[in-house]
């Protein structure tokens, strides 16, 4: 079909049934005429003609199976409220709108793909925990996946040319593993120790891993009076995945041990993205001799996009941009919101409707 | 349309659009076992070269953990390229999946969103499917948090240009939970301080009472609990310059004295009093004038039909139905009999005060009664004089009414007063989450003492020096247990069962092996120790069930874990991460070693029949 044959094809649709075309493709289309509803259509239609098309015979498809109304009951018809064509559908989320025109898919996969080979370049928030780890503690909030390991490597690696034990805790036995056989393979298996539950693998190394529970356990018996560990010479306590804090069951030991550590040594606290950093940085800077430093970000090193995958297969960008749309959870991209729509009307018991 | 995406069309759809690998995260374990099963009659293989590089990888962690060998998902691995990675696995089998995802070998892993902290591999792309999550028994919306953490997966560092996020709605997706979680700004997390019997003996060990306060305070808790209260300091000062135009008048604290004078003005009636007298014996008789009571009124005899204190009758009156059926109004004093008869009788809110039958009822009973009734025993106070109430302020004690600051007070007091009030509320509020920490961790020290690990001066006592190396949940519980000397003479296998039926804490049901008549009673004394215990420590589910699966193991050394794995539904991870809980717990006993001998022995002993085969693989 070309353009003009889908203009010609629409203008012969009664309005009502342009509407309901437009529902969920383009915003405020109450407010439009006959003429400028087709327009901007037609504008629309060019991302998806193929959908578009489709729709639009079903529609007619539908309007043809229904009985014709009788001629004399146009003019009743039209004579509803005024303020009713402007009420929106109950379930449709009210949003702001965005007025550049929404991505297609092809942009939205563009610069899918494996980047060249480079060398590696440690970030600048990463050079800077560092440097400040040299003198004070330093609290590390950055969003998953951005190398806070990197962070965790290098003070360790820093301590040990120091002759100073180094402490890595993790909240779960399997991701204490995990390190271990990371960290034996970077610093050499002599140099890296376990300690867990009911095990204990080379107690004697200067960088030594071990469950939040194990250490604050040690912390304890270092109070009571019997050393366990050298704490004396402990430089540096790695606290991973520290936003355990919260945790209702197991966040008060986080808290032990921070309490407990002793001064000499550094706190490193490794967390994911949090809403209040710099309270437990100023927590810290209270409790602690030096003042805490804290590293924050929030951009992730790989780009984040976000998508929709209707359950026939067809996938669509889920914002209006490229990237996420942060702050702007109502952006969304014409097509997710139709489909979902079109999704939910399917799904949903005919009497609930959100 | 289906509800959501088969499992075969979401892959040919990600290979379709180069979006591979990915992780898919799905509700429950079972929804990852099924979309594994999707992919057994399905045509989507890998090229061999691929499948090539999966054999490599698969036999270096097989070499490594010969345990999963034999692991039933292994030939779906190799063809398709796709594997289920969630907490119904072996830890070696994770491990497996997590070598093959680091190598770049897999196209997609179905996870469990629930473990999506534990997934500790990226991808390019990640799938969601729902919008929120099982904790604890409750389905919870996805916090902004949570989201961010599963979308985190997504993109890998140094192999991906961008990473993806791709939903795909499954039935009661919320999409709005998601796109917040996508956009929005995480959550700001909050201290979950619990004070534990553990850390009071530990704490108590090294620091003397006095400096335990200090350390408190040192808590991210209290820090958290000074920043409400510096909020609250704050709305204090306010207050305080609102209070300004409010301070001392002609009497320092106008406000109490105002309050009370016009308490007093309102509790004075305005008529003059109607002083009403009462002979005691009218009074303690009145009490028993309840409708259907037969009295007496001089020779003649009644029914009560219903008693009021009218406010125009100076004396008690009763409503009485008389013999000959005339109903009359008389003052209670009028009656000179009660007699120890009630008759039944139906009450109503009108006249006569009762149904019309029961009425027709009650003067046929009042007929047939004999002539003499047994009379009510009633004990009459001695008549002592009413104490005139010198408390009572009269309007004469008050300056207010002659007060040159009358009107002033009287048109600020509503103001004042409830300024005054707030400033109360505000240093009570501040004043309890100042020493709230302190006050919890005295209650523990009370039920500490109670059961004599303290001594009344909070020193540890002998028991407490060695119950204070119990630092895993339900210590309290594990140490009466040793108290009352229950693992006397248990063998290694019953001790274990029984530490692992405290440990594990899910209530997921299955069927079980059946547990040994010894074990079963042993339990029984657990369980009822444990309800004792309920108001100082919320019990464990000690499951019998759990601990045959336990027993069995250490019992029968010839047992392997397929053998194991086979006796109950348990999934092998469960019966994995039970087992390595009960070791930790066992580990824990056998710290007691200079104290408990015996104990630490049969400990130890347990903690090596249990170490072998699969639990002997890992570090």
């Amino acid at each position: 079909m070309t353009t003009e044959e889908l203009e010609q094809l629409l203008a012969q649709q009664p309005i009502a049934l342009l509407h309901r075309l437009a529902r969920g493709r383009i915003q405020r289309h109450f407010r439009a005429g006959k003429r400028r509803l087709i327009e901007v259509l037609l504008r629309h239609s060019a991302e998806n003609r193929a959908g578009f098309e489709s729709d639009l015979m079903t529609l007619i498809g539908e309007q043809q199976a229904r009985p014709v109304p009788p001629p004399q009951q146009a003019p009743a018809a039209r004579k509803p409220k005024p303020s009713a064509p402007h009420r929106r559908p109950a379930h449709k989320p009210v949003e702001q709108d965005s007025h550049e025109p929404a991505i297609t898919l092809s942009s939205w996969l563009e610069g899918l793909g494996v980047p060249p080979p480079q060398t590696f370049v440690p970030d600048a928030w990463q050079e800077d925990a560092i440097a400040k780890l040299r003198e004070s503690d330093v609290v590390v909030s950055v969003p998953t996946g951005s190398g806070k390991t990197y962070v965790a490597v290098e003070a360790a690696r820093r301590a040990i040319a120091e002759n100073r034990t180094v402490i890595y805790t993790s909240p779960l036995k399997a991701l204490s593993n995990t390190k271990y056989t990371e960290f034996s393979k970077i610093f050499g298996p002599d140099q890296v120790g376990i300690l867990t539950g009911d095990r204990r693998d080379n107690g004697q190394a200067p960088l030594l891993i071990m469950t939040t529970e194990i250490l604050r356990n040690l912390l304890y018996d270092a109070g009571g009076g019997e050393i366990d560990v050298r704490l004396d010479t402990l430089g540096l306590v790695i606290l991973d995945e520290s936003q355990y804090i919260a945790d209702p069951e197991r966040g008060v030991v986080w808290e032990e041990t921070i309490i407990f550590c002793p001064s000499q040594a550094r706190l490193l606290l490794l967390s994911a993205s949090i809403g209040n950093p710099h309270d437990i940085a100023e927590w810290l800077t209270s409790i602690r001799p030096t003042p805490c430093h804290l590293i924050r970000h929030s951009t992730r090193t790989v780009p984040l996009r976000a998508g929709y995958l209707h359950p026939n297969g067809k996938l669509t960008p889920l914002f209006r941009t490229v990237g996420i749309p942060h702050g702007h959870p109502g952006h969304l991209h014409p097509e997710a919101k139709r489909l979902f729509l079109q999704y939910e009307d399917e799904t949903l018991p005919s009497g609930r409707r959100r | 349309m289906p509800p959501s995406i088969h499992p075969v069309d979401l892959i040919i759809a990600l290979r379709d659009k180069h979006l591979t690998p990915a992780i898919v995260f799905l509700t429950s374990r079972r929804a990852c076992d099924e979309a594994m099963q999707a992919f057994d009659h399905s045509h989507i293989l890998l090229p061999p070269p691929r499948q090539q590089a999966i054999a490599t990888v698969l036999d270096k962690v097989i070499a490594q953990y010969p345990s999963i060998a034999e692991h039933p998902l292994i030939p779906t691995v190799q063809r398709i390229g796709v594997a289920a990675h969630h907490a119904g696995h072996l830890p070696s089998w994770k491990i497996a999946v997590e070598e093959l995802m680091r190598h770049g070998c897999l196209d997609a892993v179905f996870a469990t969103t629930t473990l999506a902290a534990g997934v500790d591999f990226p991808a390019r792309t990640v799938i969601i499917t729902q919008s929120s999550i099982r904790k604890s028994r409750d389905f919870m919306d996805l916090t902004i948090g949570e989201v961010q953490q599963i979308a985190g997966r997504a993109g890998r560092r140094g192999k991906d240009l961008v990473g993806f996020a791709i939903v795909t709605p499954s039935p009661y997706i919320d999409l709005h939970v998601l796109t917040k979680g996508f956009t929005g700004h995480p959550e700001a997390i909050n201290s979950q301080f619990v004070i534990s019997y553990p850390m009071v003996l530990n704490l108590l060990k090294a620091h003397p009472l006095d400096q335990i306060q200090p350390i408190l305070a040192k808590s991210f808790a209290q820090f958290q609990l000074n920043q409400r209260a510096e909020v609250l300091e704050r709305k204090l000062d306010d207050l305080r310059d609102q209070m300004e135009p409010f301070g001392p008048r002609v009497c320092t604290d106008w406000i109490t004295e105002w309050q009370t004078f016009d308490q007093v003005r309102r509790q004075k009636s305005h008529r003059a009093p109607v002083r009403r007298y009462e002979p005691p014996e009218v009074s303690a008789r009145f009490h028993f004038l309840t409708p259907g009571r037969v009295v007496g009124f001089g020779r003649s005899r009644g029914v009560v039909l219903r008693q009021y204190r009218s406010k125009g009758q100076k004396s008690p009156m009763i409503t009485a139905l008389r013999l000959g059926g005339g109903i009359t109004e008389s003052p209670a004093s009028t009656v000179t009999e009660v007699s120890d008869r009630v008759l039944d009788c139906v009450d109503a809110p009108v006249y006569p005060w009762c149904t019309p039958e029961s009425v027709e009822e009650l003067l046929h009973h009042l007929e047939e009664l004999p002539g003499r009734l047994p009379e009510l025993p009633i004990l009459i106070p001695k008549d002592d004089e009413p104490i005139p109430d010198a408390i009572v302020q009269t309007l004469g004690d008050f300056a207010c009414p002659t007060c040159p600051s009358r009107s002033a007070c009287q048109r600020d007091y509503p103001l004042a007063s409830k300024l005054r009030q707030e400033q109360h509320r505000h240093v009570k509020s501040i004043q309890a989450l100042r020493t709230s920490l302190w006050h919890r961790f005295q209650e523990k020290i009370d039920v500490l003492q109670q059961f004599g690990y303290l001594t009344p001066t909070a020193r540890l006592t002998d028991d407490g020096e060695w119950a204070r190396l119990i630092r895993i949940d339900h210590s309290l519980l594990i140490t009466e247990l040793l108290r009352a000397d229950a693992f006397n003479g248990a063998d290694p296998a019953m001790l274990a069962a029984v530490m692992s039926s405290i440990a594990h804490d899910d209530d997921r049901p299955g069927a079980f092996p059946r547990v040994s008549s010894g074990l079963g009673s042993l339990l029984g004394q657990v369980r009822k120790l444990a309800v004792s215990l309920s108001p100082h420590e919320d019990p464990p589910l000690l499951r019998a069930d759990i601990a045959a699966v336990t027993e069995r193991w250490i019992g029968d050394p010839m047992l392997t874990w397929i053998g194991l794995c086979k006796s109950t539904t348990m999934a092998e991870g469960d019966i994995y991460r039970l087992l390595a809980r009960t070791l930790e717990f066992l580990s824990q006993l056998h710290t007691l070693k200079s104290t408990h001998p015996g104990l630490a022995d049969t400990a130890s002993r347990a903690i090596a029949a249990l170490r072998r085969g699969v639990l002997e693989e890992l570090p």
